[in-house]
């Protein structure tokens, strides 16, 4: 079976051919600046070579178009007809309350999708369109839709409700949702089968620190709690994001700089973070570097930064009851050793006893990173959400094949 | 994998073979830099597109650009912007003395400040005839202007079906909304690609029919010629006439305020325009505005209008009232 992941951004779209029988990529890419000047393809065959594609992509159909077009061209692709395509899996950003796992996609489906909208207004719209694409293109094709938020809607009321009137949940669904949920299942699920234990037993945290950045508590298996909320604002603090702030100092910065709504939100998605503290980058490679000359400011930042980390494996764990396996993933977690270590370290108490020298040595592999003694198993796993997408449609489609539905 | 990396172009690659396709706007003409195309050049480079604007001389091209660079910044203190966003803007940005830079643009706007008034209409149909000379045939060439009408600017052209009236808002740049006007010879065809433009700057259309003073011009002129009445009246003072309209219809700037915005001159000529056109005294000028334009109190540029400036173009309040 082969199957195709799409993740259709606003001004981007990133796409993988998976071969289901060994699970490999055959081959990859993505279109960037989307309907903007410029915009190009990107594909990596088979073989490794790296092809890019200049031309005028107007809108996600043109640029799916293109990518069909790429991968069944005798020149580069790797497929000898559309026909070749089994399935399509979808990343979509919000599921909202309705969709708890990966669901098939049907006119009902959709019309869910074009509901949630409201919750995510950014990010919804052009995972619908690149749907409807693939459905105009090649209708045949059976679409799966792989959710963010599915895996954290295993949460209980008293780990989603905010303190605000009740009313403004039933009105507008304002309550904790999470994202990263593909990442945060992977990875847990992942570690599980490394570390050959039985999820249904373990109290899991996972650390999924990139651009942005979440932990999720994951007991038996099951998401009980996450640090993202409505929106991915809160939380941890990430690259340009503030994370965790009192909505007091957020009224009274409004109300001092004058700012609209338009501009608060780029205040605290754009302006804060790793970039507001320091004001030399939200990339933790050159806050690292910028620290290492003796830069207060980034010094600051990256003790608030593993700080923050620190308090919610702290909180999680009370959550949970204990801690069984902590799991560093994203970008960060993967390569930033001295913020695994910042976050990780003094947590003895807990059972967490990290073996610095193999975490210095760990950069973007899978590996065990705590000492034999430690109770606490830390693990660096890097995460894969294409892959899960796949496994997903895969079991959905095969599924359907067997109901006959 | 240190293979090096080929080049290709798309329109070989899609499912259904297609011709090179060039629908998406990439590059913006701009004649006249003042608020209105400086406004032009930030949006429009904010949304990636090259911007090529040009002005009478070099000191003008160097006024222009430090207008942008100052609203730019005024963004960034406000939080609206961050200072690499700046960085790719301003580079995105050329100022030029020589009309003929001007080809290769998708599209170019006239957006120029005239001197003298009666000179008006015949000085747009020359730039229109330049602004022909040397840019493609499918090249769009259109106006800022409310009140001159797009037909008649277009007339004497060799291809008249590309002129289009765009109305951008000069008082409040932010507000993402353009009146778009389709002339008697503009085409379905420069419409639509028209539209995909303002699409692209991320901008509301509105289609207005060809008509002096469109929605917005001619909706505030009555306002602000009903306002000078009930100043000239005594029936209540500049700053109630704004609070009333702020507070009590949400606008959020009052007609008075708007008016030293926009620029006092501008206005006389928008109304005599629309006047000319309609012959309704309602769009006369009041006296009251001729006054303040024959004494130059022109609005907030020149620091004094309906009321007085300081040099940020912030109010000066006048002292607080009794009650």
């Amino acid at each position: 079976m082969k199957i195709l992941v799409l993740n259709c951004g606003s001004s981007s779209i990133k796409y993988q051919l998976f071969n289901m029988a060994d699970r490999k990529v055959v081959s990859k890419g993505g279109i960037e600046k989307l309907g903007m000047k410029g915009s190009f393809l990107k594909h990596t065959r088979e073989d490794g070579q790296v092809v890019i594609f200049e031309g005028e992509i107007i809108d996600h159909k043109a640029g799916i178009e293109y990518i069909l077009g790429v991968l069944t061209s005798v020149k580069h692709g790797c497929l000898k007809n559309l026909e070749e395509i089994d399935a399509v899996g979808h990343r979509v950003v919000h599921g909202g309350e309705k969709f708890k796992s990966s669901v098939f996609i049907d006119e009902e489906v959709k019309a869910e999708l074009e509901r949630n909208i409201a919750l995510a207004p950014l990010h919804n719209p052009p995972n619908l369109k690149g749907i409807t694409a693939i459905e105009e293109l090649i209708p045949e094709v059976p679409q799966v839709s792989v959710f963010d938020t599915a895996f954290h809607q295993t949460m209980e009321p008293f780990a989603y409700m905010y303190g605000i009137p009740n009313i403004l949940y039933k009105k507008y669904g304002i309550r904790r949702y999470g994202f990263h949920g593909t990442s945060h299942r992977y990875v847990s699920e992942r570690v599980c089968e490394i570390l050959n234990r039985d999820i249904k037993t373990q109290k899991i945290i996972t650390c999924h620190l990139g651009n942005g950045a979440s932990i999720a508590a994951v007991k038996n298996g099951k998401s009980m709690d996450t640090s993202m909320g409505f929106t991915p604002i809160e939380g941890l603090i990430m690259g340009t994001r503030s994370g965790d702030l009192d909505i007091g100092a957020v009224t009274f910065i409004m109300d001092k700089e004058e700012l609209g709504l338009r501009s608060l939100n780029a205040l605290f998605n754009k302006h804060s973070g790793m970039l507001g503290l320091t004001g030399i980058s939200s990339d933790m490679r050159e806050i690292e570097k910028a620290r290492e000359s003796g830069n207060e400011k980034a010094a600051l930042a990256l003790d608030m930064y593993n700080y923050r980390v620190k308090k919610y494996i702290g909180a999680y764990a009370a959550a949970m009851g204990g801690l069984d396996i902590l799991v560093f993933t994203g970008g960060i977690g993967e390569n930033a050793d001295t913020t695994r270590q910042g976050s990780a370290e003094g947590l003895e108490y807990m059972g967490v006893e990290l073996d610095v020298e193999k975490n210095r040595a760990v950069h973007g592999t899978e590996a065990e990173i705590s000492l034999d003694s430690s109770r606490v198993k830390v693990m660096v796993v890097p995460t894969n959400e294409e892959l899960m997408i796949a496994l997903d449609t895969e079991q959905i489609v095969l599924e359907r094949s067997i109901t006959g539905r | 994998m240190s293979k090096e990396i080929i080049h290709e172009p798309i329109e070989d690659f899609g499912l259904s073979k297609r011709t090179k396709s060039t629908s998406l706007f990439s590059r913006v003409g701009i004649v006249g830099c003042g608020l209105i195309g400086q406004n032009l050049a930030r949006v429009a480079s904010y949304y990636g597109l090259d911007v090529v604007f040009v002005e009478v001389s070099e000191e003008k091209i160097d006024e222009a650009f430090s207008g942008i660079i100052q609203m730019l910044d005024h963004r960034i203190e406000h939080w609206g912007l961050t200072e690499s966003e700046k960085r790719a803007m301003l580079s995105r940005i050329e100022g030029t003395t020589d009309i003929a830079k001007l080809a290769g643009c998708d599209i170019v706007v006239e957006a120029i400040r005239p001197v003298n008034r009666g000179m008006k209409i015949k000085e747009r149909k020359e730039i229109f005839r330049q602004i022909e000379e040397v840019v493609d045939r499918n090249c769009i060439i259109a106006t800022n202007s409310a009140t001159v009408v797009i037909t008649e600017l277009s007339s004497e052209l060799q291809y008249k079906d590309r002129c289009v009236s765009i109305h951008f808002f000069v008082s409040s740049p932010e507000a993402r909304i353009i009146e778009v006007v389709k002339g008697l010879y503009t085409s379905d065809e420069s419409y639509t690609k028209v539209c995909k433009f303002v699409t692209q700057i991320n901008r509301a259309m509105v289609p207005v029919d060809e008509s002096a003073g469109l929605i917005s011009v001619r909706i505030f002129v009555v306002l602000l010629n009903e306002a000078c009445e009930i100043l000239m009246e005594g029936v209540a003072s500049l700053e109630d006439v704004d609070m009333t309209m702020k507070i009590g219809f949400g606008m959020r700037l009052g007609p008075f305020e708007v008016a030293d915005k926009m620029g006092l001159d501008k206005i006389v000529r928008w109304m005599e325009n629309i006047y000319g056109e309609f012959g309704d005294v309602r769009y006369k000028p009041s006296p009251m505005i001729k006054k303040l334009v024959r004494a130059r109190h022109t609005g907030v540029a020149v620091g004094q209008g309906f009321y007085a400036y300081d040099e940020k173009g912030q109010k000066i309040l006048s002292a607080k009232r009794s009650c």
